[in-house]
C-alpha cells in the first residue's frame, strides 16, 4: 500500500481484515484526511469509534454593515438569522436544504459503490425512482453554475457567498462556471439538511492507531512490474520489496507516468492521463491561535467570481475568498485563489509573507487576536511537498463533471484498477473523490476482494 | 370568416419550416408574421442605398439537410455560396508571419498549420475525425422530440428506450468522449490537442457565440461540434453564405411553404392566444382581429410565447416560474458596415482570397477570456471578439460596383449593460469595434461610408427576440434536449391544450437549422422522425 492518506488505510485495514498481510508505506503526506464525510460503514466495517466534531454554526459570514450571518445546525436558528436580512431568503431557505438534501441522499448511494455505469439500466430506475421533483432538480443542477443555482433562490450576497464557496473550493473555477453547482451537492452528502459544510473526524488518527496494518515511514521510487503485472516496489534507499498486489493512494499521474516504466502503457492512455487536470488554487495560512468560530470571507458571488479571474492570468486574488476553521497547531485560513505558477515569478519567501499579511488583512476585525499571531505560510508549492498534493491540488484530479464518477479521473482508471495487472489505485483521485474520506479506500479494497 | 386548421405565430425561418411541413401534409396553415417581411433575425435588407446587409444573421451552417431535401429549397432561390477560409491575424510583434489562416483545402491547410506547429498539423486530422465522429453521433438526436426522463407514457419510454440503445450503440468510448465535450470547457479540451494559441482560440470562440460564457468556462466545447455537423453531410461546407443574404433562406422556406399552399401575412402582429375553457382556438391581432384555428404554434420565444401571448395567469405556477428562470442573457452585437474599399489586413496585405472566407478576431483564448471578463460585470469588451464576413466578395450584387459590405459579429455586449443601452452607448460600442478592427486592417477608418450598430437590445426591439438572445435562450446545457425550455414540456406541446411551440426555444436550438420547426410539425403530426 503506498501513500499516507486516509483512504489508502481504509483499503489497508480492510484487506488486513480479509485475511491479506498488509505493508503500508507512509511517505508522509498529510492528505487531509480529518476532513469530509465518513460513510458509515466504516467505522462499523473496522469497528472504530470515531469523534466527529461539527462546527456550530457552520459558517459566520461576515455582513456589510457589521454583525455576522450564522448559519446553524438548527434550521429555525438559520431561518431566524436570515429573516434578519431577507424574509424572502428565509421563507426559501428550508425548502432549498429539503431539495438539496433530496439529491445529496442519491450521490450518498453512488458514493458507497464503485461507479455506477451511466448507461445502466440500474441507475435509470435509481434516479426515476427519486421522482420527478427530484430528478427535474438533478439533470438541472448538475451542469449549471453554483451561480444561477442561488441567484434562483436567493437574495442576500452573504448567504450565497457562503453557499457558492462550497462549489469552487480546490477547483479552478469561479462561482460562474458551469458544474459547481454540483460541486456544491458533492460537498453536501454526508452533512444533514440545511448544513453545506463538512465534519471533521479523527478517522486518520483512528487508523493509524487501530491494529493490524504495519506502517513503514518510506518513500517509493518505483512500482516494479514484470510481463505486465506488478511485482513489487522500489524505496528510495534501493530496497525492493517483492509484492503481488501494489495498492497506491497516490496520484495517478505519479503512480502511473512516473512509478511505473512507461513503456507498460499504451501511449494513447499514457497521453490521457498526462491531460488529467490538477491545477492547485490554494495556499493554506496557519494562525497561532487557540480557536475561532468558521469564519467564511466570501461576501457576494461577485466577489468570488473576481477573485476567480485573477487566477485565470495566473495571479493571486488581492480579494481571495477566505475560509477559516480549527486545525491541530492553531486556526487553519484556506486561500484561494492562489496558482500554483505564479505569473510574476516563483513562491519565494518574499511572497509567501506578502499572502499571509493579505490574510491577516482580510480576517481582521473578524477574528480576534489576528493581528498579533504568529502565521506560517503553505504557498501551493509547499503543499505539493509537504502534503503530496500534485501541483498543490488537495483531490490529486481537479473534481469537475468530466473528471468526476464514471470519468474519474479516467474512464480506463475509474474502477481502481489500472492497466498493469495487480495495481491497483486509490485516492482523491478516484471515484468519489476528494471531501468524501475513505470511501474510495473502501469501495478499492472491496474490489480488490471481489476480482479474487 | 376562413377557419384554419394552423396558425403559425412568427415567420421567422422555424414558423416558416413548421409550416411548410404542416401545409405539405395537407393542413390549412396561416403564418402570421409582425413585421413587413418574413425571415425574423434571417434577413436581407437594403439598410443603406445601394448596400444590402443580411441584417442579423449572416451566415449558413447548420440548416438541416433533410430540409433543404424535402422543401426543395433550391427550387425556391436557395443557392449556398461557400466560405473558403478563417483567416485570424495576429496583433504585430506575433511569430507566425502575423497570421493564422485555415482552409478548407486540406494540403493548403496543412502547409499553414505546419507553418506554426508541426505538432498541431499532426493533430488536426485526428481531431477532425474525432469531432465528426461525435457529430454523427448526435445527429439523431437533434430530430428527436426530446423524452421526459421522468414520464410514464409508453410513447416517450419507447423513445428512452431508443435513446439509451442509440448511447449503447455508440461505445462507451464515444459516449465518454460526448460527456467530455458536452461538459469541458474549449479552452480546456483544447489545450489536450493544440499548442498554437490561435488556432486555440478561434477553434474555442465557435463555444461561445451567442453565449454569455468564456472559454474558459465549462460546457462551451459542445459547440466545437456544429462546426463538423454541417460538412459531414456532403450538402454543402461548414460555413456558406446564402446568395443575396440570409433573407434568401427565409424567402426560399416561404417560398416553399406557399407552394405547398400555406398563407402568409405580413403586418399582423398577434396580441394573444385566444383561450377557451383553458384551450387554445386561435389568436387575436393587434388591430383587434379574431382569427380561429384548431391548434396555434409559436415560433416566439418562451419568454414572450407565454408571459407575453399566453399570461402568466393561464398558466399553473411551477411552470411559470421555470419560464421565468429559462435564461436569455444576450451576449452579442453585430455591425454592418458600408465600405468604399476593401479592408487591407497588415499581416496579409491585398485582396488575396483570406477576403472571401471569415476573418476572426481571436489572436489568444486570454484575449475572449478578456473580453468576457468585463462582460461578466456588465461592461461591453473593449476588445471584442469578432467574427467577420465580406458577403460582396462573393455575391457583388450585395454593394455598388467597386464597393463592399462588411458583417461582423461582436461579442461582447452584455443586453444588461450598466446603465442600460443608450444611443451614446451604442456609438461607444461601434467605435471599440473599429478601432480594434482598424489594429489590424489600418485602411478601414477611411473605407467605411455608413455603419449600423446594433446592440442586443436592438435586437429585442427590432427581432422580438428577448433580451437580444440569438438562440432563443442560452444554448447551455442545462437548458439543452429535454430541459429545452422547460422540464415536461420539451415535446413541443404546452400546458395549454391546442398551443404548441416550434422556435429555436425549443430542442435543439438556434443557428438557423429550422430542426425545431420540423421536429414540431412531425410531432403535432404524430409521425415518427
Amino acid at each position: 500500500m503506498i501513500g499516507g492518506g486516509v483512504d489508502a488505510l481504509v483499503a489497508a485495514h480492510l484487506l488486513g481484515r480479509a485475511g491479506r498481510p498488509v505493508l503500508l508505506l507512509d511517505d508522509g503526506s498529510d492528505a487531509r484526511d480529518d476532513e469530509g464525510w465518513v460513510p458509515p460503514q466504516i467505522p462499523r466495517e473496522l469497528g472504530l469509534d470515531l469523534h466527529i466534531k461539527r462546527q456550530d454554526p457552520w459558517a459566520a459570514v461576515p455582513l456589510p454593515q457589521g454583525g455576522m450571518l450564522e448559519l446553524w445546525h438548527d434550521m429555525g436558528r438559520t431561518v431566524e438569522a436570515l429573516g434578519r436580512l431577507s424574509a424572502r431568503d428565509a421563507a426559501s431557505w428550508p425548502e432549498f436544504c429539503a431539495r438539496m438534501a433530496a439529491i445529496a441522499r442519491l450521490f450518498e448511494r453512488l458514493y458507497g459503490a464503485p461507479p455506477a455505469n451511466p448507461l445502466s439500466v440500474g441507475l435509470a430506475l435509481r434516479v426515476r425512482r427519486l421522482g420527478r421533483q427530484a430528478m427535474e432538480d438533478l439533470m438541472r443542477l448538475l451542469p449549471m453554475s453554483v451561480a444561477e443555482l442561488l441567484d434562483d433562490w436567493f437574495e442576500c450576497d452573504a448567504l450565497k457567498g457562503a453557499l457558492a464557496a462550497t462549489g469552487i473550493v480546490h477547483l479552478q473555477q469561479g462561482p460562474r462556471s458551469g458544474g459547481t453547482a454540483f460541486r456544491l451537492l458533492h460537498h453536501h452528502v454526508g452533512s444533514s439538511e440545511g448544513v453545506f459544510r463538512s465534519a471533521r473526524s479523527n478517522l486518520g488518527a483512528a487508523l493509524r492507531a487501530r491494529p493490524g496494518v504495519e506502517i513503514r515511514n518510506a518513500r517509493v521510487e518505483r512500482i516494479a512490474v514484470r510481463e505486465g503485472r506488478v511485482a513489487g516496489v522500489a524505496l528510495a534507499g534501493g530496497e525492493e520489496l517483492a509484492a503481488a498486489l501494489v495498492v497506491s493512494g497516490a496520484d495517478p499521474r505519479r503512480s502511473l507516468l512516473e512509478l511505473v516504466d512507461q513503456g507498460w502503457l499504451d501511449p494513447e492512455f499514457a497521453r490521457s492521463l498526462a491531460h488529467v487536470r490538477r491545477r492547485g488554487v490554494v495556499a493554506r495560512v496557519i494562525f497561532k491561535l487557540p480557536g475561532a468560530a468558521r469564519v467564511v470571507i466570501a461576501p457576494s458571488l461577485d466577489y468570488l467570481e473576481r477573485a476567480y479571474d485573477e487566477s485565470k492570468y495566473r495571479r493571486v486574488s488581492s480579494q481571495p475568498y477566505v475560509e477559516v476553521s480549527a486545525g491541530e497547531n492553531g486556526i487553519e485560513a484556506h486561500f484561494q485563489y492562489a496558482p500554483y505558477e505564479r505569473a510574476d515569478g516563483t513562491w519565494d519567501a518574499g511572497r509567501r509573507s506578502e499572502l499571509g499579511e493579505l490574510t491577516r488583512r482580510v480576517l481582521s476585525g473578524h477574528v480576534p487576536g489576528i493581528a498579533e499571531a504568529e502565521a506560517a505560510v503553505l504557498a501551493p508549492t509547499d503543499l505539493e511537498t509537504r502534503a503530496a498534493w500534485p501541483e498543490g491540488q488537495a483531490y490529486h484530479a481537479e473534481l469537475a463533471l468530466d473528471q468526476a464518477l464514471w470519468m474519474r479521473p479516467l474512464p480506463e482508471l475509474a474502477g481502481y484498477r489500472t492497466p498493469i495487472q495487480g495495481l491497483w489505485l486509490c485516492g482523491p483521485a478516484t471515484h468519489p473523490g476528494g471531501g468524501v474520506a475513505g470511501a474510495s479506500g473502501r469501495n478499492c479494497a472491496r474490489e480488490i476482494l471481489r476480482a479474487a | 370568416m376562413s377557419r384554419y386548421d394552423v396558425l403559425v405565430i412568427g415567420g421567422g425561418h422555424n414558423g416558416l419550416v413548421c409550416a411548410a411541413y404542416l401545409a405539405r401534409a395537407g393542413k390549412r396553415v396561416l403564418v402570421l408574421e409582425r413585421r413587413e417581411q418574413v425571415g425574423g433575425a434571417a434577413l436581407s435588407e437594403e439598410v443603406f442605398p445601394g448596400f444590402r446587409f443580411s441584417v442579423f444573421s449572416y451566415v449558413v451552417s447548420l440548416l438541416r439537410p433533410e430540409i433543404i431535401r424535402e422543401l426543395d429549397l433550391p427550387r425556391h432561390g436557395l443557392h449556398i455560396l461557400p466560405l473558403e477560409s478563417t483567416l485570424t491575424p495576429l496583433p504585430e510583434g506575433g511569430k507566425g508571419g502575423g497570421y493564422l489562416a485555415q482552409w478548407s483545402d486540406h494540403d493548403q491547410n496543412r502547409r499553414e498549420l505546419a507553418r506554426h506547429s508541426l505538432r498541431d498539423a499532426e493533430a488536426y486530422d485526428e481531431f477532425g475525425l474525432l469531432l465528426h465522429q461525435m457529430a454523427r453521433a448526435i445527429k439523431p438526436i437533434l430530430r428527436m422530440a426530446p423524452p421526459d426522463p421522468s414520464s410514464l407514457r409508453p410513447r416517450e419510454l419507447r423513445d428512452l428506450l431508443r435513446l439509451g440503445r442509440h448511447f449503447k450503440d455508440i461505445g462507451a468510448k464515444q459516449f465518454n468522449a460526448l460527456w467530455k465535450l458536452l461538459t469541458m470547457s474549449s479552452a480546456d479540451y483544447l489545450d489536450e490537442w493544440f499548442e498554437t494559441e490561435a488556432l486555440k482560440a478561434t477553434k474555442s470562440a465557435s463555444g461561445i457565440i451567442g453565449t454569455m460564457l468564456g472559454p474558459r468556462s465549462p460546457g462551451t466545447a459542445y459547440v466545437l461540434l456544429h462546426h463538423y455537423m454541417g460538412e459531414l453531410d456532403g450538402v454543402f461546407r461548414a460555413w456558406g453564405f446564402a446568395k443575396g443574404g440570409n433573407g434568401s433562406v427565409s424567402a426560399a422556406i416561404a417560398g416553399a411553404a406557399r407552394s405547398f399552399g400555406a398563407e402568409i401575412r405580413t403586418r399582423s402582429p398577434v396580441s394573444n392566444v385566444l383561450l377557451q375553457n383553458g384551450r387554445a382556438r386561435g389568436v387575436v391581432l393587434e388591430g383587434g382581429e379574431e382569427i380561429r384555428a384548431d391548434v396555434v404554434i409559436s415560433g416566439a420565444d418562451p419568454r414572450r410565447t407565454f408571459l407575453g401571448l399566453v399570461g402568466e395567469k393561464h398558466l399553473p405556477a411551477p411552470f411559470v416560474q421555470s419560464i421565468r428562470r429559462f435564461k436569455f442573457r444576450g451576449a452579442s452585437a453585430k455591425v454592418n458596415l458600408a465600405l468604399g474599399e476593401l479592408p487591407n489586413f497588415a499581416c496579409l496585405p491585398g485582396t488575396g482570397p483570406h477576403l472571401r472566407g471569415a476573418i476572426s478576431i481571436s489572436p489568444s483564448v486570454a484575449y475572449l477570456e478578456r473580453a468576457y471578463d468585463e462582460a461578466k460585470y456588465g461592461e461591453f469588451s473593449r476588445r471584442p471578439y469578432m467574427d467577420i464576413v465580406i458577403p460582396s466578395m462573393l455575391d457583388p450584387a450585395m454593394a455598388p460596383p467597386g464597393r463592399h459590405v462588411m458583417s461582423i459579429f461582436v461579442q461582447y455586449a452584455p443586453y444588461k449593460q450598466n446603465g442600460g443601452w443608450t444611443d451614446e452607448r451604442r456609438e461607444a460600442l461601434g467605435d471599440a469595434v473599429i478601432d480594434t478592427l482598424a489594429e489590424f486592417a489600418p485602411n478601414l477608418k477611411s473605407a467605411i461610408l455608413h455603419r449600423q450598430v446594433l446592440t442586443p437590445a436592438d435586437i429585442e426591439s427590432i427581432v422580438g427576440l428577448s433580451e437580444g438572445n440569438i438562440f432563443q435562450g442560452e444554448l447551455s446545457l442545462q437548458q439543452m434536449f429535454f430541459l429545452r425550455p422547460t422540464p415536461a414540456w420539451a415535446r413541443y406541446r404546452t400546458p395549454i391544450e391546442g398551443l404548441w411551440q416550434c422556435g429555436a426555444g425549443t430542442h435543439p436550438g438556434g443557428g438557423v437549422m429550422g430542426a425545431s420547426g420540423r421536429n414540431a410539425a412531425f410531432e403535432l403530426l404524430g409521425e415518427r422522425l
